[in-house]
């Protein structure tokens, strides 16, 4: 019994920060998102009337497609480069270490502030880009990160730059694929592609599984790019408009806090929703060997 | 031995426990206040001597400085309100006064000793609500057009009669710039992020953004106007493209297209000539707004920025008088300058006048030239002002890149800009 209280004491430091650092402020917006919130007043008790201002507000929908476009676009394109570096890169490179690293680095500094500062350099309308693009005869190109067109697809590929991280797991995976099924296939007269198709990508079903979800929910995410970008407006005209910025320019601009709060929730619902999804969807498609 | 351990835990939690519930004054000792401002480095360094001299003056009142940029203020100074520990000072701007002052989270300092009696009647009054005085005006202001003398010269193009000329003159004369110099030279840059210019525009028409009861005083014809202005000044390319536009823009004023030579004219508050003339090295001048003689004016004087207290102070006597020291005292206008505006207390500014720098005694005269014509300063903003500008830079980005028409632009504007008044 005395020893119990001695356990419960060592872990009461990690509960009190789970209480005061997670749940209670988790509960905190729950409430919140039913009241008229400024911040600096009292909140006052709205019920449902934030979320059914929702369906009128055309910012809510544009950031929605926004971010949903930057999801479904991105993902499956840093994860395809991630694997296909990790491919190459098992089959035994000499340096292995060094080229391992190189690749990781974007994944430490592409969500910084430092690298979206650099982006808007790269991509903007005398940028490094057009001064190659420009090297190679191509003038009067448009600055990529301030033309509604382009804007997008730029923190597209600077989430797709980031692939380091996912590439390091696939690449952890490949190695536990035991050597045999490859030496017993290849016996049998399968060719790379088949090899490729049949061993490799059904045993590494459950790591690309894992950075899917993972990935998903990262890039929901999304913040600093386009607030470092288009210097907090979301612009040129609202086409980087992410989720998260809107819900920061809601809460922290407009002193809209509660309206900000069952943003947050809502994201948490799709978010939660597609993880939910994905996990079913995981019982058709993810093959777990030792299962 | 168990329980020697157990004792050596509960001891350490006590100990910690005292260590954060410290920091109760305790006493008479000298009065601390917080202060808060925004701005740049040079304002910050300029800050902390202010209050090394009000200490001096005051040694019983301590002030300990907090600083951020523009943006990354207005969510600090929400949070700590929020979380009530604002700080006892702070620096203040119209289009916020009201959102705090309607939320009680303002002091009233018309009920503390503040004197308001040498300040430019034009904006003695614009930090009250109702009968309550939530803000005292730093300095004077005036939204402006400048031109740079030099790039008009090169363009050949004389610079404009600014008692006569008209909207249409300010397309024609900024489209001659950029069409002389092949487009080297732009004629200005984009007008339609700064609200100021169109609160000038609806009030050469006797319209103004807000109404006095705090709802959208513009006309629907106004709002057309003035967008399709926007849209002439982009298809007459007296502006660059509008990927250039947004990048400008992001750039701030140093990065400007006066302040890099790549513009002739631009919209400007008074207190920012100083900073475009160092940038670009060039003669600046500055002009009434066109439209000033066809209508009513439309140009006013504005409070530059404002000083408020918070009202949870616990030191409301000594946050109203270090305001007091920071607006009357001479001493303070002489460290100040005109870096809050030209200095709202006249007695105060015409003591430091030979001192300003070159660029502002030209703002100051200028101001003294135009004054006589102005119109009394718009009302405070009510809450919800802040959103209705970034409504309107939203609009005009959507606009530039023809992602919306202009009765589009009419309709959003109402719609978007009502709901940020509810």
């Amino acid at each position: 019994m005395r020893q119990g209280t001695a356990a419960y004491l060592f872990l009461l430091p990690w509960f009190l920060g789970l209480v005061l650092i997670t749940i209670g402020p988790i509960a905190a917006s729950a409430y919140l998102s039913f009241t008229d919130y400024s911040l600096i007043g009292a909140p006052e008790w709205i019920g449902l009337d934030n979320y059914a201002r929702m369906l009128e507000d055309p910012r809510f929908f544009t950031s929605l497609g926004v971010t949903f476009t930057y999801v479904l676009v991105s993902v499956p394109l840093q994860l395809a480069f991630a694997l296909a570096l990790a491919l190459v890169l098992d089959r035994g490179v000499r340096g292995l270490a060094v080229y391992r690293s190189a690749y990781y680095l974007p994944s430490l500094l592409g969500g910084s502030v430092a690298v979206a500062i650099l982006w808007r350099q790269v991509f903007g309308t005398d940028g490094l880009l057009n001064g190659l693009l420009g090297a190679l005869g191509l003038t009067g190109m448009p600055g990529w990160v301030s033309t509604p067109d382009f804007a997008l697809g730029t923190l597209i590929v600077l989430n797709v730059w980031t692939f380091g991280a996912p590439m390091v797991i696939f690449l952890a995976g490949l190695r536990q694929i035991p050597r045999m099924y490859y030496e017993a296939a290849a016996v049998d007269g399968a060719g790379p592609t088949r090899r490729f198709f049949h061993i490799t990508l059904p045993l590494l079903s459950p790591i690309i599984f894992f950075n899917l979800v993972l990935q998903i929910i990262g890039a929901f995410q999304s913040f600093t790019q386009s607030f470092i970008v288009s210097a907090g407006t979301g612009g040129p005209a609202d086409s980087t408009l992410f989720y998260t910025l809107y819900l920061y320019q809601r809460g922290f601009g407009n002193f809209d806090m509660g309206y900000a709060s069952a943003l947050a929730w809502v994201l948490l619902l799709i978010v939660g929703g597609l993880t939910a999804v994905n996990f079913l969807a995981a019982k058709r498609w993810v093959f777990y060997g030792d299962g | 031995m168990r329980t020697l351990r157990l004792g050596a835990l509960l001891a350490a939690a006590a100990l910690t426990a005292t260590a954060c519930g410290g920091g109760d004054p305790g006493g008479d000792g000298p009065v601390t206040l917080r202060f808060s401002w925004w701005g740049s480095d040079a304002r910050h360094t300029m800050t902390q001597q202010l209050i090394e001299a009000f200490h001096a003056e005051h040694p019983d009142i301590r002030v300990e400085g907090e600083f951020t940029g523009w943006a990354d203020y207005w969510d600090k100074l929400a949070t700590s309100t929020a979380g009530g520990n604002a700080p006892d000072v702070m620096q203040q701007e119209s289009r916020y006064v009201r959102e705090y002052a309607d939320r009680n989270a303002l002091l009233d300092l018309g009920k503390y000793d503040v004197d308001v009696s040498k300040l430019d009647p034009a904006v003695a009054g614009t930090g009250k609500v109702g009968d309550a005085t939530y803000a005292i005006p730093t300095g004077v202001n005036a939204y402006t057009v400048v031109v740079d003398t030099a790039l008009y010269e090169q363009a050949g193009v004389p610079i404009p009669d600014d008692e006569t000329w008209s909207w249409d003159d300010f397309v024609d004369t900024t489209a001659a710039i950029t069409a002389n110099t092949g487009g080297k030279v732009h004629g200005v840059q984009n007008i339609g992020f700064n609200e100021a210019g169109l609160e000038i525009f609806a009030r050469q028409r006797g319209e103004s953004i807000f109404t006095a009861d705090g709802a959208i005083g513009l006309s629907d014809q106004t709002l057309s106007d003035w967008f399709a202005l926007i849209l002439r000044l982009r298809d007459r390319r007296s502006e660059p493209e509008p990927s250039v536009t947004i990048e400008t823009q992001a750039g701030g004023i140093d990065q400007s297209l006066m302040a890099t030579n790549r513009g002739a004219t631009g919209v400007w508050w008074t207190n920012e000539l100083a900073t475009l003339t160092k940038a670009s090295g060039h003669e600046l001048a500055l002009l009434r707004f066109p439209g000033e003689s066809q209508g009513r004016p439309g140009m006013y004087f504005k409070p530059a920025m404002f000083f408020a207290a918070s009202a949870r102070t616990e030191h409301p006597e000594a946050a109203a008088t270090f305001i007091d020291w920071l607006v009357n005292s001479p001493k303070a206008a002489e460290i100040q300058l005109s870096d809050r505006g030209l200095p709202a207390n006249t007695e105060v500014r015409e003591q430091v006048f030979g001192k300003l720098k070159a660029a502002d005694q030209q703002s100051g005269e200028f101001l003294r030239e135009i004054g006589p014509t102005l119109a009394p300063p718009p009302v405070l903003p009510p809450p919800g002002a802040g959103e209705v500008q970034g409504v309107l830079q939203q609009l005009n980005e959507q606009l530039l890149f023809d992602r919306i028409s202009v009765p589009e632009a009419v309709s959003q504007f109402r719609q978007q800009a009502e709901a940020a008044l509810k």
